[in-house]
């Protein structure tokens, strides 16, 4: 594993929200983005266990410790939103359950899992390392719990668990900023297209890379 | 049931600026032609049967966008473009469906496609004459040849404005594109250098956007979210082309409308279509003397299916058993690489200006036949660190340390030719059932032993480019692209479900129009050849009408 501490972005200046009244901005994804930052959902799918668990598995799957409680890109609620509204996403394999019952099975086979695992601790209760593990099992297939029976481990983690924590996380603007991503771009659009090229209003490295 | 339409019979419609246009309300008439789906196929047959003067409605089960309103920088909220209702996935290799390959509203998939636009060449209509019988395929000539096809997608390049090279150095000679090609972005930078490098011949692309103003659109102004809905209207989807041609002409385009059913009378001839309306569960019909499918390669042989009837169980125009069957996709292997130079790759439309079809041939040497395209890709983050997590596996900070480079990926991926096997199948599922209490789609696929030569092919040369152009960091994702198959046209019941004209061996008032009729997948992108054909079905109609040879006269 990767060391944690340092996420150093290399565009410690850049705010993609500065553009927020640029020409980049058109007022309809100034409206979708607004609300996106402002009216985080409550959570009314998941029992509060249920989110508390997400909660710990989010953390691990894209871990922010650089970022206070209140600071963090919400992952969870989106999620509820997504299950609340039943909003699907075209398809779904074969030896999945329908997505709202996949999220309930595979969240309580997480916490069977670090049972198992750890002398009956959930896996809230358990240390990042110790979290990594039963993750890495689940990843790969091979974790124990009776929800696994029910539903293949390693297809709930890849297609389903893993896939949606990490594109809530990439929706963010926080996470635009420190990848350096332009965000949104109309009416204005772009010029410098070529390697290395960078309009004026794209993000711009630090000096010391 | 019902047969509801507004009492002063004129109805309106979002036109490209953001204005609205007056649209003719045809819903209590019996049309001459009721069309399913308002994609490349069916927005392109619609337009054209509407101009050559047939009564016209094109029905719809997503929303009419507005372009300058409607669609957002942003790639969440951009789902709601996407076929996203449930469809269920198996087989060997299981294919990935919404947002990769489904598109649902007015103008269909190509809303937000890529745009490249290509001819598929003349042996792509004979394939099985040229490789011969593969075991585990069910290769198969097109009715069509490519000489009967070339008028059509002059056609249809003009009317979409293609933008390319002069000189296009692949397949049959032809004349230059409408437009002058796009200025390459970085990713297409690295496609090129790295070509050069290994003496792999490599060319501007045809793409479907505009280079220069034409009539009330302005030229492409490379904000890269084409896959998202295109703001400007420069990208010549179906919605901003054959769509206002078809509302201009009188023809009657109804958005948020699903069709449920196809209805026949006793004698096995179509009479109309039944379906809901802005999500109620009220079942309304449209009557027609004509049905056109163009639902794409999932949707078309499930709404067959879904119609079936005591005269026709095994469902509508299937007497042949073969709707469903042979379902095929391209595979779509992407590659990338780190630069040291910024590539920020979300910048211009993914295709990002250039091509190669070095590789789109049989080469049996490298064991395979048919062949591939190597094209330059653009993700967003979204998508790119979905790709991470799920090609790579990656996750927790490796991810969040590799992300942070992500201006600094390229990438490349490709169409690659998927033969056709009846094993490949589109079928009613069981038990699952859609908000309307309709069975959904169940879609079982596994690749042919040649499909995978192909791909692993295909990923040692898109390697060797990325390593010759200085990539490092180099991995691959396995992807899928396009639907294609599951009515497939031919010469009779023996081998299709339709003739070369689209039209049902069995029904014959009933026509199929979109990727479904492909005999086999080319190894090019597919939208421009199902213009063609859709462009071609509509002059064909045209004749057989002045011929007397539709029915019911
Ligand atoms: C992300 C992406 C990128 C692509 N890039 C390219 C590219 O670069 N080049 C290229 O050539 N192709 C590309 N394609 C593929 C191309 O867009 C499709 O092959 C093409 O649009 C298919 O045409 P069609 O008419 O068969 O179906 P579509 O264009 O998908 O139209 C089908 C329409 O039918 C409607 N429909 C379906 N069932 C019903 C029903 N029962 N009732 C009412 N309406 C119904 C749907 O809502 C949909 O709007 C891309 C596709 C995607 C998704
Ligand atoms: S890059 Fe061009 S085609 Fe794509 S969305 Fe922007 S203006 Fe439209």
């Amino acid at each position: 594993m990767v060391e944690e501490q340092a996420f150093q972005t290399r565009y410690p200046d850049y705010n993609v929200l500065d553009k927020w009244s640029s020409p980049d901005w058109d007022d309809q994804t100034r409206e979708v983005v607004r609300k996106r930052l402002e009216e985080i959902p409550p959570i009314r799918f998941f029992t509060q266990e249920e989110a508390r668990t997400l909660a710990a598995v989010a953390e691990r799957i894209v871990p922010q410790p650089d970022r206070g409680e209140g600071e963090k890109v919400p992952v969870v609620p989106w999620i509820d939103e997504k299950l609340v509204k039943d909003e699907r996403d075209g398809y779904r394999y074969e030896e999945l359950p329908p997505q709202r019952e996949a999220w309930r099975l595979g969240l309580a086979g997480i916490d069977e899992t670090a049972r198992a695992l750890f002398d009956g601790k959930s896996f809230v209760e358990l240390d990042p390392l110790s979290q990594d593990v039963v993750l890495t099992h689940v990843a790969r297939g091979d974790a124990p719990g009776a929800a696994w029976e029910r539903m293949p481990a390693a297809r709930f983690f890849k297609s389903v668990l893993c896939i949606t924590v990490v594109k809530t996380y990439y929706s963010h603007p926080l996470a635009w900023n420190e990848i350096g991503y332009n965000g949104p771009s109309s009416p204005r659009g772009h010029v410098r297209k070529w390697e290395g090229g960078a309009d004026p209003w794209e993000a711009k490295e630090a000096d010391n890379r | 049931m019902s047969e509801k339409g507004n009492q002063d019979r004129t109805l309106s419609a979002p036109g490209i600026h953001g204005e609205c246009v007056p649209m003719r309300d045809l819903s209590r008439e019996e049309v001459d032609f009721c069309i399913v789906g308002a994609g490349a196929g069916g927005g392109v047959v619609g337009a054209k049967l509407a101009e050559a003067g047939f009564s016209v409605v094109i029905l719809d089960a997503g929303p009419h966008w507005n372009p300058v309103k409607d669609f957002v920088s942003d790639e969440k909220d951009s789902r709601k473009l996407f076929w996203t209702d449930e469809r269920i996935t198996g087989g060997g290799d299981p294919v990935e469906l919404g947002s990769n390959n489904s598109g649902k509203g007015v103008g269909g998939s190509t809303v937000h496609y890529s745009m490249v636009a290509m001819r598929a060449h003349p042996e792509d209509f004979r394939r099985l004459s040229l490789e011969g019988a593969i075991t585990g395929a069910d290769m198969q000539d097109w009715p069509l040849t490519f000489e009967e096809l070339e008028p059509y997608y002059e056609e249809v390049e003009e009317a979409l404005q293609i933008s390319g090279p002069t000189r296009y150095p692949w397949g049959k000679r032809r004349r230059r594109y409408p437009q002058r090609e796009h200025e390459l972005n970085a990713s297409a930078q690295v496609l090129v250098r790295g070509c050069v490098k290994l003496g792999i011949p490599v060319a501007p692309a045809p793409i479907a956007t505009l280079s220069a103003p034409h009539r009330d659109r302005p030229p492409c102004v490379y904000r890269g979210f084409c896959n998202y809905g295109c703001t400007t209207n420069a990208k010549s989807s179906i919605l901003v082309t054959y769509i206002p041609r078809a509302i201009a002409f009188g023809a009657e385009v109804r958005p948020n409308t699903m069709v449920a059913r196809i209805e026949h009378d006793e004698r096995g001839i179509v009479t109309g279509v039944l379906h809901f309306r802005e999500g109620g569960r009220e079942l309304f019909r449209q009557r027609a003397r004509n049905v056109v499918v163009a639902g794409y390669a999932v949707e078309t042989p499930r709404l067959l299916l879904n119609s079936s009837s005591s005269l026709f169980p095994d469902g509508l125009a299937n007497s042949s058993g073969l709707v469903g069957k042979c379902f095929m996709v391209h595979t779509g292997e992407q590659v990338f690489a780190r630069f040291s130079e910024r590539i920020n790759q979300y910048k211009a439309p993914p295709p990002g200006g250039a091509i190669t079809e070095h590789f789109n041939r049989t080469m049996l040497d490298a064991g395979f036949v048919c062949g591939y395209t190597i094209e330059v890709v653009g993700p967003h983050p979204v998508d790119f660190s979905a790709r991470l997590a799920t090609a790579r596996g990656m996750w927790g900070a490796t991810l969040r340390h590799t992300m942070l480079d992500y201006n600094n990926y390229s990438g490349l991926g490709i169409v690659g030719e998927v033969l056709p096997q009846w094993g490949n199948v589109v079928k009613l599922h069981e038990k699952e059932r859609d908000r309307y209490g309709l069975p959904v789609a169940h879609v079982l696929f596994s690749f042919h032993e040649n499909d995978e030569r192909i791909i692993a092919h295909a990923k040692e040369k898109m390697r060797e480019i990325m390593e010759a152009a200085g990539g490092e960091d180099v991995w691959s994702a396995d992807r899928t692209a396009h639907l294609l198959g599951t009515c497939r046209m031919g010469h009779d019941l023996s081998d299709s479900v339709v003739n070369k004209d689209c039209r049902a061996h069995d029904v014959p008032n009933l026509f199929v129009c979109d990727g479904s009729v492909f005999p086999t997948s080319t190894a090019v992108n597919p939208s421009l050849t199902i213009e063609a054909i859709a462009a071609r079905t509509a002059d064909r109609i045209s004749e057989m009408a002045r011929r007397s040879e539709l029915m019911p006269v």
